[in-house]
């Protein structure tokens, strides 16, 4: 096996593709934990957590995509991470991050007043995405 | 006649101000139409992605002997709750989202839907009691909801160029909705877009998801061998599945939204070419009925010039 071969990263959403890369190394965190996937891997499904996915550019660089849940499918080295947004860290919007999650919580504690178990696990949801992006733009 | 040369010269200058209006929305709805287009395209890649990654999942005989137990054995209520999406219940309610437009002026495009709707409900024997109504769009709610049926769900103002994240939570409500069973059939009405002159009505059962709305038929060879790869899978199939199938479901809905918004735009610029076109004719039919006229008061003016010179010799 020849050590140049490469994988390609591609990240689509119903708004578009927000990411298409080649890469030696793209690393996502599954709902069972992380998993680095590099060229000529078996072929994978997997259910993706509300976390980032990081794809190698250089020695000690990342791209780093926000997802909010979703999966990927990896064959013929081409991984496709399929979710129903995803946003590249530089195009993470903060201060709406804040608003979000701002909104969340208060959605959170209205739904532990009325004891509404869909809103509160709606709005949890939606908090961790905010919590996400809010991470990942911060580091 | 100078009085009527006057209506006529004002009726000239209000239907070339109502050609102009029409004529400008024309090119606004031209414009959407191709912002839209450009959005659907993409859109696409993202649906056929999951499609094939469903129906990957489904060749795998998962749906069928899980839909099938879902169907034997519902003692099994482990099950009920993870694979809902795919389980045939016994339809006791049916939920009928109609997409329709928020404005008029976009030719027939809401009467078209609407009619197909009625004509649905009756075929299929619905009534006002076991059918209820997602609308989305303000003319289908008022249609409905005048006519005694029962609007569990209503979302007016779809911006020109829907976006995701902007439809999501009409889209999970919807989807939350059939799993707290609220309808145990889910079937969605709306204008499908085939080019700019013809929309046709479509309506589609997306819930529960069975393997005829997958979509398996339209396969070609080259996707039936990408098929055929043997995936690693983590978690389980089942647990995929269960990410997968909601946010297909998801995205079937929001194509349908896509789908009627293109086509509404494409309406709406049909409808005000029309418009357009029938203006300029109004006007150059007026222009003759003035020009008429304008030409007899000269003649009616040299006859009684002439006539009264004549008198006067």
């Amino acid at each position: 096996m020849d050590d140049k071969s490469l994988l390609t990263v591609n990240v689509v959403t119903p708004d578009g593709v927000v990411y298409d890369n080649t890469t030696d190394l793209a690393v996502c965190k599954t709902t069972l934990g992380e998993v680095g996937i590099m060229p000529n891997r078996v072929p994978l499904l997997a259910s993706l957590a509300i976390d980032e996915v990081r794809v190698k550019t250089g020695e000690d660089s990342f791209d780093e995509i926000a997802v909010s849940g979703g999966f990927i499918e990896f064959s013929n080295n081409v991984l496709s991470v399929v979710a129903s947004s995803a946003e590249r860290k530089e195009n993470i919007d903060a201060s709406r991050a804040e608003r979000a999650r701002a909104r969340a919580e208060k959605r959170i504690a209205t739904a532990k007043e009325t004891h509404n178990v869909d809103d509160l696990r709606r709005a949890e949801v939606s908090l961790r995405r905010a919590m996400n992006r809010l991470n990942i733009s911060k580091h | 006649m100078p009085a009527s040369m006057q209506e006529v010269k004002r009726r000239i200058v209000s239907t070339k101000k109502t050609g102009q209006i029409t004529g400008a929305m024309q090119m606004v709805s031209t414009a959407k139409l191709n912002q839209i287009q450009k959005h659907a395209a993409n859109y696409q890649i993202y649906s056929s992605k999951i499609r094939s990654v469903i129906t990957h999942l489904a060749k795998s005989h998962l749906l069928d002997s899980s839909a099938v137990s879902g169907e034997v054995g519902k003692s099994q209520d482990g099950k009920v709750n993870t694979l809902s999406m795919i389980k045939q219940r016994p339809v006791k309610k049916t939920g009928i989202v109609v997409i329709t437009s928020d404005r008029g002026l976009v030719g027939s495009y809401n009467s078209n839907v609407i009619k197909s709707t009625m004509d649905l409900i009756k075929n299929g024997n619905h009534n006002t009691e076991d059918t209820v109504i997602i609308a989305i769009g303000g003319t289908g709610a008022d249609f409905f909801s005048k006519r005694g049926y029962n609007i569990v769900y209503e979302y007016r103002g779809v911006s020109d160029v829907p976006t995701f994240k902007e439809i999501r939570p009409i889209v999970e409500t919807i989807v939350s909705m059939y799993d707290n069973e609220a309808y145990d059939q889910l079937v969605v009405c709306y204008s499908h877009f085939v080019n700019t002159l013809t929309s046709v009505f479509r309506a589609e059962q997306m819930l529960p998801i069975s393997a005829e709305n997958m979509g398996t038929d339209d396969l070609t060879e080259q996707d039936e061998n990408d098929y055929q790869i043997e995936y690693e899978t983590e978690p389980s199939q089942d647990a995929i599945l269960e990410v997968i199938l909601p946010q297909y479901a998801e995205s079937l809905v929001y194509g349908a939204i896509l789908d009627a918004k293109t086509s509404e735009h494409a309406c709406s610029s049909t409808a005000m070419k029309s418009a357009t076109d029938n203006a300029k004719d109004v006007i150059s039919s007026l222009e003759l009925q003035f020009n008429r006229a304008r030409q007899s008061a000269i003649t009616t003016e040299i006859t009684e010039i002439t006539g009264a010179q004549a008198a006067l010799d």
